[in-house]
């Protein structure tokens, strides 16, 4: 009995494709059971995201049951023969891809956590549907610890990926936890929100929106859940907040170093973060010679972002070492050697040929 | 005996210094999983050093240069395990290890070179022994303090040069290293005024020379904790006052 992956992901499938492909939560317990319903398929988890579709399974016979699968899923979802190029992997390579793909080495953002929840979730959902057994319950579990061991063992998760991203992580290195801070949005631009609602998600207390046309400033601020001021009084605000985050459209410096000298003497030692993501700038570059102040602008928070990927694609081998050992150590071979615990085609399928494969990691014909 | 303890306490933080410098070198997000059990080790055998010593001169063990060293480092290192991390900061360790292997470097050449051998006191003082103990005790805290003031200033700076380093994603959040350093200067001065305050009840009154030189120590860390609470020193003033401190605070060891 081999245990099997078939899939398609954002590598291999552009968007129109994978969302007709996409099975929402509600609707994966009816095709795990026709799934299993298909000749030579044991076991089942579906694992869909909105960057993948993935199948893992259970067969004495892969290759054959893959083709089942996939005429399956043309028929189901509307796709031509040939239309998708899925991916077919078996044994160790099924098991290897399923544990990159916790380890978030598969992902489009590199190193991401949730999709380790959703890979959770997906085995969740088939195993209250009784659609799993040993092989996929020993397999996914696995896929937990892998994932764990990566994340812990290896800096994958570490260094900003996106401009927003980066704004947040500088914060937290600043003020720690961000549950403290409030922020000041002067400009109520598309960058701006974003930014915002980055901080807001990890924790930021409070929001202030100022913006030449207050009426944009309510609007952004109310969306934020935030206060709208006037953009003449945005500095007799300046006290009261941790971070700035500055994107109008001014021609000229809207915040004047003069102007944070001066607050700064008021805030008794408190950090001041400044994110000015304005082209042109909003913010003078002075305003980061001033002691406890720290000015980042697009660019600055672009490098990071980008020496933030380069960090985590470095960090690859190290994750695929990590794989390869783990599966050396305790991989393949025990789940392959995992015994049947149901009878034929029950809730959960069985192992009709009850033969196990001896060809861990073989290829798989592709179409 | 009592050598073979303080060479394998320097060992052992040889080892974690060592093991810091390769995580470093080798990019890790985090501080070695080794280096807590590095430094109870560390510990265990600089505890058996000043034991010993403890039992050969019938008193506390801080009879010459090398014994105040040893107690000092095991001051850093006690208050690391005890504080480093209520206060968020595991990676005080790896900057503490570098210092507390030089401490014990020195006391194993100065034992070597010249080792005064035991000096049991004519009669045994309680008050001078909780005199040396808080002292040195406090030593420890305000080593501690200067350590977090060098992480504060190597994170700031990383801040502000935009271009994060190896030690950017490894160090606490500036905010909370400046919590530690301020509550570390206190309980080094609350330690110290206790140990200056035991000297007052001392059998043998101190020397006006060491009076002076305590009392100065303990003027420079008060006064700067006041003029932090009136005024709230900048957190880079602040940090580059206690690496100050500390450096006088040592010099005065060579005094006392």
């Amino acid at each position: 009995m081999s245990i099997f992956c078939l899939g398609v992901n954002h590598k291999t499938a552009p968007v129109e494709i994978r969302e007709r492909l996409a099975i929402s939560e509600h609707s994966v317990p009816a095709h795990l059971g026709e799934i299993c319903a298909i000749e030579g398929v044991d076991e089942a988890v579906v694992l869909s995201t909105c960057n993948r579709v993935e199948i893992y399974g259970a067969a004495a016979d892969p290759a054959a049951a893959l083709d089942r699968l996939v005429a399956y899923l043309e028929s189901h979802f509307a796709v031509a023969s040939g239309e998708v190029e899925f991916y077919r992997h078996a044994d160790e390579a099924a098991a290897h891809h399923l544990f990159e793909v916790a380890s978030g080495l598969d992902s489009m953002v590199l190193g991401e956590t949730e999709i380790f929840g959703q890979v959770k979730k997906a085995y969740a959902l088939a195993q209250e549907n009784g659609r799993t057994a040993r092989r996929m319950n020993k397999l996914f579990q696995q896929s937990f610890s892998v994932g764990k061991l990566v994340r812990s063992g290896t800096s994958i998760q570490q260094g900003s990926t996106s401009v927003g991203s980066a704004a947040v992580d500088l914060a937290e290195k600043i003020f720690g936890k961000l549950d403290h801070c409030r922020v000041m949005i002067i400009g109520a631009g598309e960058m701006s929100r974003t930014t915002a609602q980055s901080l807001l998600s990890r924790g930021a207390r409070s929001i202030i929106v100022s913006n030449r046309s207050h009426d944009k400033a309510v609007e952004l601020a109310a969306e934020l859940k935030g206060e709208a001021v006037r953009f003449d009084d945005w500095e007799s605000k300046l006290d009261h907040v941790d971070i700035i985050v500055s994107s109008t459209s001014a021609p000229h410096a809207v915040v004047q170093a003069s102007a944070i000298r001066r607050v700064m003497e008021r805030r008794r030692g408190h950090s001041l973060f400044l994110i000015d993501i304005a082209v042109p700038r909003d913010i003078e570059e002075e305003v980061n010679e001033i002691d406890n102040v720290y000015l980042y602008n697009i660019d600055q928070l672009q490098q990071i972002a980008n020496e933030g990927k380069s960090r985590r694609e470095r960090q690859i081998a190290v994750c695929r070492d990590l794989i390869a050992a783990f599966l050396r150590e305790k991989g393949i071979e025990a789940l392959a050697g995992v015994p049947d615990e149901r009878g034929p085609k029950g809730p959960v399928g069985s192992d009709p040929g009850g033969k196990r494969s001896d060809t861990p990691g073989r290829p798989l014909p592709q179409p | 005996m009592d050598d073979l303890y303080l060479i394998l306490a320097t060992l052992a933080f040889l080892g974690g210094f060592v093991l810091a410098a390769v995580s470093w070198r080798r990019d890790e997000d985090r501080p070695h999983g080794l280096n807590i059990p590095i430094a109870i080790t560390g510990l265990v055998f600089q505890s058996l050093f000043l034991q010993v010593r403890g039992e050969m001169h019938g008193r506390c063990p801080i009879t010459n240069g090398a014994e105040v060293l040893v107690f000092v480092s095991w001051s850093i290192v006690i208050m690391y395990l005890a504080l480093g991390r209520a206060f968020r900061l595991s990676l005080l360790g790896v900057f503490s290890m570098p210092i507390v292997f030089l401490f014990q470097l020195f006391a194993i050449i100065y034992l070597a070179v010249d080792d005064p051998g035991p000096r049991p006191p004519a009669h045994l003082d309680p008050w001078l022994e909780l005199h040396a103990a808080m002292s040195l005790l406090a030593y420890g805290a305000f080593g501690l303090a200067g350590i977090a003031g060098v992480m504060y200033l190597v994170q700031d700076r990383q801040l502000k040069s935009h271009k994060p380093g190896r030690l950017f994603y490894s160090l606490p959040p500036i905010r909370y290293l400046a919590t530690a350093l301020v509550r570390l200067l206190a309980i080094g001065t609350i330690l110290l005024s206790v140990g200056i305050v035991a000297a007052f009840f001392m059998e043998v009154k101190p020397t006006p020379l060491h009076l002076l030189v305590s009392g100065a120590v303990w003027l420079a860390y008060a006064l700067l904790l006041a003029v932090h609470a009136w005024r709230r020193l900048p957190p880079k003033r602040l940090s580059l006052s206690s690496i100050g401190a500390f450096a006088f605070a040592l010099a005065t060891l060579s005094v006392l």
